[in-house]
């Protein structure tokens, strides 16, 4: 695969064993346990944030080289398995480690982005992706950064599509959001910036206006 | 919640694994759309359910293409030209197509559909002979769609793969099996004798293939060969 295949798929962080199985799977799926590899993936998505924010893109490999290969989905099938066990379990895992909570909605939406059937979402997946942004939007999440951080982060990469989904609960969304921003105690400032941030974002139609790129992203001149 | 049962499933309960089971949807169960699918099965549904549509938009505009080339052929100078090949009523309820597709594909995810593809091309199939697809936007009943399916599966075990014993009765096309018996216990030689019966064993069973969905390259439905049938052809089946 080489250095920029490392890099493509983010998989430096596995260790060389491991490298080499995520190698086959995508050269070679029909000789590598799928099952396996789907949970090596959901694994290290859970630990590494950094790969959580890209997973989807050697998963979306893999599941065309099975399928160009095999005709066969049985790695997409594993993942989603594990997937929705994870997320029936999304409360206790929150509880145990914030960091593979965030991890996991990261992961989740990577995947609902990369994953397309025939060029439209994964259907299975709206709802289960709206209830996990709308945990980051109560109240005890807002009160974390890191993980307003990571619903604002989700909402940039996914919200337009999201919202094409399902309108309606974007917009219950969006009330939570309005919400927390105005009346929440205890925000950090910079939680408000985020917050406010993404409601322009999205009041502008999921765009970056310049003006909006000026206020939040500029350097300071002085 | 419009869409999505899984998300209602993942509230509600905790769900140990065996139980998921019940969710799962066969060919011959009823409507998937009122079942709490878990999200694996739900996608798998949905590509099968883009796919079928597409290709039944194919198959109406293929339908329509050949009307009218029919049309223009046979308008020999009579203006009022015989009505329009007899509109075909098409089976367009997306259970029935999702459960007869499911079939078709249990059908040709075998090792017998993939040697017979490789052996005889499509296009020296010769009707009546070789084993067509049934097909699944023809209006037919239950028990007469089922019943192609499995005439057509039958036939198609001509082209499971040789055992070890390369009994000769690979050959034949399929015949009664009772008659298959009857050949067996007329031969001779104790040898020939067992290894044909044992392969009356295992030709009961076509070697199948891990579940299978393609919707490429062969998997897509023979839009020619359907189109080239007579068009009342609900007793024939090959």
């Amino acid at each position: 695969m080489g250095e920029t295949g490392k890099e493509e798929y983010k998989i430096q962080s596995f260790d060389i064993e491991t490298q080499k199985l995520l190698k086959t799977a995508l050269k070679d799926p029909s000789n590598v346990d799928l099952d396996k590899v789907a949970n090596v993936i959901v694994d290290q998505s859970l630990k590494d944030s950094v790969f959580s924010k890209e997973a989807g893109r050697i998963c979306y490999t893999i599941i065309q080289a099975e399928s160009k290969q095999v005709g066969q989905s049985i790695f997409r099938r594993s993942l989603l398995n594990r997937l929705q066990q994870e997320y029936k379990d999304r409360e206790d895992l929150r509880n145990r480690s914030l960091q593979a909570w965030i991890c996991y909605v990261t992961f989740i939406c990577n995947i609902f982005d990369y994953l397309k059937v025939n060029n439209m979402p994964m259907m299975a997946l709206v709802n289960p992706v709206y209830d996990c942004l709308f945990r980051l939007a109560q109240h005890d999440s807002l009160q974390k950064e890191e993980e307003v951080d990571c619903l604002v982060l989700q909402l940039h990469r996914i919200g337009e599509q999201l919202e094409k989904m399902n309108s309606q609960r974007m917009d219950e969304l969006f009330s939570l959001l309005r919400d927390g921003f105005l009346l929440q105690e205890g925000l950090s400032s910079l939680s408000q910036l985020l917050l406010l941030e993404i409601i322009e974002f999205r009041a502008a139609d999921w765009k970056m206006t310049d003006a909006a790129q000026k206020y939040y992203y500029s350097e300071v001149t002085d | 919640r419009s869409d999505g049962g899984a998300a209602a499933c993942g509230d509600t309960e905790h769900r140990a694994s065996d139980s998921r089971a019940d969710s799962f949807t066969t060919p011959e169960g009823p409507g998937p759309l009122s079942r709490c699918l878990d999200w694996a099965t739900a996608v798998e549904e949905d590509e099968m359910r883009t796919s079928v549509n597409k290709e039944i938009a194919r198959y109406r505009r293929k339908l329509l293409v050949n009307e009218f080339s029919r049309e223009r052929k046979s308008s020999s100078g009579s203006s009022d030209s015989k009505e329009s090949t007899v509109t075909v009523e098409l089976e367009t309820d997306e259970v029935v197509l999702m459960r007869r597709q499911k079939q078709i594909n249990y059908g040709k995810n075998t090792i017998a559909y993939d040697r017979y593809i490789k052996e005889v091309p499509r296009c020296h199939r010769i009707p009546g002979v070789h084993p067509r697809t049934p097909n699944k936007f023809k209006k037919y009943s239950r028990r007469s769609w089922d019943q192609q399916i499995k005439l057509w599966k039958v036939a198609l075990h001509s082209w499971d793969p040789p055992t070890e014993e390369g009994c000769d009765l690979q050959e034949i096309s399929p015949v009664d099996l009772g008659e298959m018996e009857t050949e067996s216990i007329g031969s001779n030689s104790t040898e020939s004798q067992t290894s044909c019966q044992d392969n009356y064993d295992t030709c009961s069973g076509t070697p199948t293939k891990v579940r299978h969905i393609d919707y490429q390259a062969e998997g897509e439905f023979d839009l020619d060969a359907c189109l080239s049938e007579p068009l009342n052809d609900l007793n024939t089946v090959s």
